[in-house]
């Protein structure tokens, strides 16, 4: 339906970084993607180093707009001093991006879609109802949306690694290491993002949590 | 337009293109940037008071998403009016009228846009804007290169050559007014019915070879 939203009113914080506006999805669009992130302070991460051929991504060529403050992309090593007001496109979808807040308040506004193709989201998006509810610390309600989209796609591990973590956070332990080992396995590249996750802090210390991190099969024969 | 691995350009540095006598600026952002997947233009209000988005539906399904950049405008959503600040996201859905006027000097809204369920086209009339941009920017000739380019582009479209009717008219260009008229009815008689309402050929409408 039509209508309208401020930026600011928008962006919610859900775990580290920046504040996330889910601009498609808050307005239905699905004719091409559009999502906005806000640093509230200097130096905080805009956009955290991706490409857009990963398993989680959507192949789409990418328009970055700062729509306030000031940022410094970084495009396939090069650095791009990018004050309010400028357009950074990237073209192709193996090239790493990522931007920084040089200014307190910064935003950018990201279009994206797939060339000669109609627009599908990206896998990662399909979290994106559930990590509104991580903002809001109603860790149930993501893991309800969470088990939905597990049950349709059993092996997505974008899928997998948000239950995990939302299990983490709500104190279901066993639950948690069972569905970040199984994302582990489908994808290793969430080895590394889980290492660094504040979201499995209350499970760190679990040896369930570092034999998952290692790879190692679930030695109580529970499986994944 | 060359296939580097990223494109980077201010909004200052993009083409300003007068689209009416109402102020609105047109500001290729797709067209500068060689985006394919889906459309994206921003317009500028230079003073308060002066329309920043067209008024339209968009007739070939498009959903279109505003986002002020900056200064302040006040938009029409169907029959709502919303005072939308720099920050602002405006979506409209295809059959929705909207438009909008700039309440704070330079005013700049960035528009994207595509159809949903099929793969984005690039529309024909970016190259027509581009030559009626040019004529009132006074560089005819750049203009008239850009129509060739529009109706080189949809050889068979009426539109192409009607507009390029319009701008040979404007420039007084007799003989290639009056030839791409007779193409562009050709095409489709419906040329015709907007040339009689059209002003651009009042001077020439007691011509013994004017088409209509």
């Amino acid at each position: 339906m039509s209508g309208t939203a401020r930026l600011s009113d928008l962006a919610t914080q859900i775990g580290q970084g920046p504040r996330w506006a889910m601009v498609r999805t808050h307005f239905g669009i699905s004719a091409f993607g559009v999502n906005a992130y806000v640093a509230d302070e200097a130096g905080g991460t805009l956009i955290s180093e991706h490409d857009e051929v990963g398993k989680q991504a959507g192949r789409h060529e990418e328009l970055y707009f700062v729509g306030s403050g000031h940022a410094t992309f970084t495009v396939d090593g090069d650095e791009i001093d990018a004050p309010a007001g400028t357009f950074v496109f990237v073209r192709d979808p193996g090239v790493k991006r990522k931007a920084v807040a040089r200014e307190d308040g910064t935003a950018v506004v990201i279009a994206g879609g797939r060339p000669g193709e109609a627009f599908t989201p990206s896998p990662w998006e399909r979290n994106a109802p559930a990590l509104y509810h991580f903002g809001t610390r109603e860790y149930d309600k993501a893991i309800e949306i969470l088990e939905g989209l597990r049950e349709e796609t059993p092996d997505d591990g974008g899928v997998l690694y948000n239950l995990a973590c939302a299990e983490s956070l709500s104190g279901k332990r066993e639950q948690a290491i069972k569905h970040l080992r199984h994302a582990i396995e489908v994808d290793h590249t969430f080895r590394e993002l889980a290492e660094k996750d504040s979201d499995f802090d209350p499970i760190r210390d679990d040896p369930g949590f570092a034999s998952a991190i290692a790879g190692k099969p679930d030695a109580s024969g529970a499986g994944a | 337009m060359s296939e580097k691995a990223y494109e980077v350009a201010h909004i200052d540095e993009l083409d300003r293109f007068p689209v009416d006598d109402e102020g609105l600026l047109w500001r290729p952002v797709r067209r500068r940037l060689g985006i394919t997947a889906f459309g994206t233009n921003a317009y500028t209000a230079e003073k308060g008071d002066e329309r920043v988005v067209e008024e339209h539906h968009e007739q070939d399904g498009a959903e279109e998403l505003y986002f002020v950049a900056s200064g302040r405008a006040t938009f029409t959503l169907g029959d709502e009016e919303i005072d939308a600040p720099a920050g602002t996201f405006i979506y409209a859905e295809p059959g929705t009228k909207r438009g909008a006027i700039a309440s704070e000097p330079k005013t700049t809204v960035v528009a994207f846009g595509a159809r949903p369920g099929v793969p984005h086209e690039i529309s024909a009339w970016e190259e027509i804007f581009v030559a009626f941009g040019h004529l009132r920017n006074g560089n005819e000739e750049e203009g008239r290169k850009a129509m060739a380019a529009a109706i080189a582009a949809k050889p068979d479209a009426w539109q192409g050559q009607f507009n390029a009717a319009c701008f040979e008219a404007l420039t007084k260009n007799r003989d290639a007014a009056i030839e791409h008229l007779r193409r562009a009815i050709e095409l489709d008689p419906r040329a015709a019915e907007y040339a009689q309402k059209d002003t651009d050929f009042d001077w020439l409408r007691d011509d013994p070879e004017f088409p209509v």
